[in-house]
């Protein structure tokens, strides 16, 4: 892993690393790799994936309105907002 | 007469008797919670709303429910509504959730007062409580000493007699390890009985809530209140809820108790090896039959956990962006600015490594390699696990390798070493298996942990061993002594 790799992973993940950590970040995400690397040498052909331990479709229900959504109270949580939306900053001139 | 170091089952009989009422219980609790607070196991105190619950319970002669007046702990990754709940996290630091998480709220409806929202590693990502914002939990057996992590302000609370129980959540042992650290116990049920809405996600294959007490009899009582189907949670088990207080004190004659292989065991420091020595030799005498059996992909747990976690907390991070909730950067030039700024600023250190660690493994290119490949591993362990219970009904082994660490001495030169603590934990989570850890004596004056891992919605087979496990022992009644934290 190179820095190259480590600065369009943090592009991806929208994070910035602070230069002065930016070896020691390398270094980790290197071990890491390396730990997960090890996996590479288990026979796993033919093996399906294991996503979900239940192995069960997240179940549906009826689409019901409930108290549970209410604007008002979600708006209020956010940094910046108006009576019907989040405020972000300008995104068209 | 003192609250402290009581059990649910002691507290109950007090209320019942009236020597003590649920105004003057909470009341107790919270100074202790204070007494002790150098420990740091809270961030949030929830001083006023407790006193005014606990004020409306009137004593009856009518037989009261278990929980009812009883003070719990919440750990600070549950939403409480109108209560701040950070995940220690300083991206949270100011966040109020709108609703409560239904574990939290069906603890709640059976009377219990939830009293503080407890301590944790950053959004439940660690070893040792050492990466939440609000700063290291102490162990209460040893200052300066972790106690486990990430529900470590929990155990911590629970070990120092300051609640009888708290709730806490497991990811890969985040429930069952500072349970060991602490000397209290710890159950992280099977995947999918207890609802996980409005628990804060880290990795939702993985996550489960569960209860930390001092006895396995009061895990009972709080599993029977948390468990149940919930609608709001995808995941959620539709299955009979059983009554796992009434299940416990049955024999255990007969019953196939499994050593795994994989583990070499004889590695261990020699002591480690000693109380589980001494542990099998008391379910022997208790009629368990011990056998070896072999689960030959387990020792992968630790990188299939390593590549999964980070993939499904880089996913579900995502949802920090400084828009909705949480911690808005200042000056940010764009929408992507602020987006970087905001989250740069808000995670911590362990954090980012998660999400980066994440991100690449589910990057283009890399996806097949990484996390597919772990999730076919995953598959492998699973099946693992489904034939040795076929001719075992648990699984036992030391909870962690080693006892609680000094602050700062392991994982900060290599975040490897730390990961490794998981190693017999993680594989129940993988497997969405129930496990749970009780005290089984001392290693170098800082408790250990025994876990037994049960095959799929057996909590009620784990409950009853550790039960007896209890009934003939008396690790789990020791206290620290807390001179140091007063």
């Amino acid at each position: 892993m190179d820095q190259e790799t480590v600065r369009t992973i943090c592009y991806l993940a929208r994070l910035e690393i602070d230069q002065k950590k930016s070896s020691k970040i390398q270094k980790d995400l290197e071990t890491i790799i390396e730990l997960i690397g090890g996996l590479q040498t288990i026979d796993t052909s033919d093996i399906e994936p294991l996503y979900n331990p239940l192995e069960m479709t997240a179940s549906t229900h009826e689409d019901i309105v409930n108290s549970d959504n209410e604007k008002e109270k979600f708006l209020k949580n956010a940094p910046a907002s108006n009576e019907d939306y989040f405020l972000v900053p300008r995104v068209v001139e | 007469m003192s609250i402290q170091f009581k059990s649910i089952v002691e507290l109950r009989g007090m209320l019942d008797e009236k020597l003590i009422s649920a105004s003057e219980l909470t009341q107790e609790t919270l100074q202790l919670a204070t007494k002790y607070q150098e420990l740091n196991c809270f961030v949030t105190m929830n001083k006023e709303v407790a006193t005014k619950k606990a004020s409306g319970i009137i004593p009856s002669d009518e037989i009261s429910s278990w929980l009812e007046g009883m003070p719990l702990a919440q750990k600070d990754l549950f939403c409480t509504k109108g209560l701040r709940t950070t995940c220690s996290s300083k991206i949270l630091a100011d966040f109020i959730p709108p609703y409560t998480a239904t574990a939290v709220e069906k603890l709640e409806d059976a009377g219990a007062i939830t009293i503080g929202k407890t301590n944790m590693d950053e959004f439940a990502m660690g070893s040792s409580n050492e990466t939440s914002f609000f700063g290291n939990v102490h162990n209460p057996w040893k200052k300066g000493y972790v106690p486990g992590g990430s529900s470590g302000g929990s155990a911590a609370a629970v070990a120092a007699g300051i609640v009888p129980a708290a709730t806490g959540t497991d990811t890969g042992g985040s429930i069952r390890q500072p349970a060991a650290h602490c000397g209290i116990t710890g159950l992280k049920p099977t995947y999918g009985r207890v609802s996980r809405w409005g628990m804060i996600a880290f990795a939702s294959s993985l996550d489960q809530a569960g209860p930390l007490a001092r006895t396995a009899e009061d895990c009972a009582i709080l599993l029977n209140s948390m468990s149940g189907y919930d609608l709001k949670d995808t995941t959620s088990l539709n299955s009979d809820v059983p009554d796992f207080l009434a299940n416990i004190n049955q024999p255990i004659d007969g019953v196939k108790i499994g050593i795994i292989k994989e583990f070499n065991l004889g590695e261990l420091d020699s002591e480690v090896q000693a109380r589980f020595e001494e542990s099998k030799r008391m379910y022997e005498k208790l009629g368990a039959q011990f056998v070896e059996v072999s689960l030959p992909n387990i020792s992968a747990s630790v990188p299939t956990y390593y590549s999964i976690a980070p993939a499904e907390c880089s996913s579900n991070l995502s949802r920090f962006d400084g828009v909705r909730f949480g911690h808005r950067a200042e000056n940010a030039d764009d929408l992507n600015d602020l987006y970087i700024k905001s989250r740069s600023e808000g995670f911590g250190d362990e954090v980012k490594r998660r999400i980066l660690i994440g991100t690449y493994a589910l990057s283009a290119g890399y996806y097949d390699a990484y996390y597919k490949k772990a999730q076919q591993v995953r598959r492998l362990i699973k099946n693992d696990f489904d034939h040795v219970f076929q001719s075992v009904d648990i699984l036992m082994t030391p909870t962690s390798p080693n006892t609680a660490f000094k602050f700062g001495s392991k994982g900060t030169q290599n975040p490897v070493e730390l990961y490794l603590e998981d190693l017999f934990t993680i594989s129940s989570n993988l497997a969405g298996l129930p496990a749970i850890s009780i005290p089984h004596g001392q290693v170098n004056s800082l408790p250990a942990g025994l876990q037994l891992i049960g095959n799929f919605l057996k909590e009620d087979q784990l409950l009853n061993a550790a039960h007896l496990f209890q009934k003939n022992s008396d690790f789990h009644l020791s206290q620290p002594n807390l001179e140091d934290f007063s």
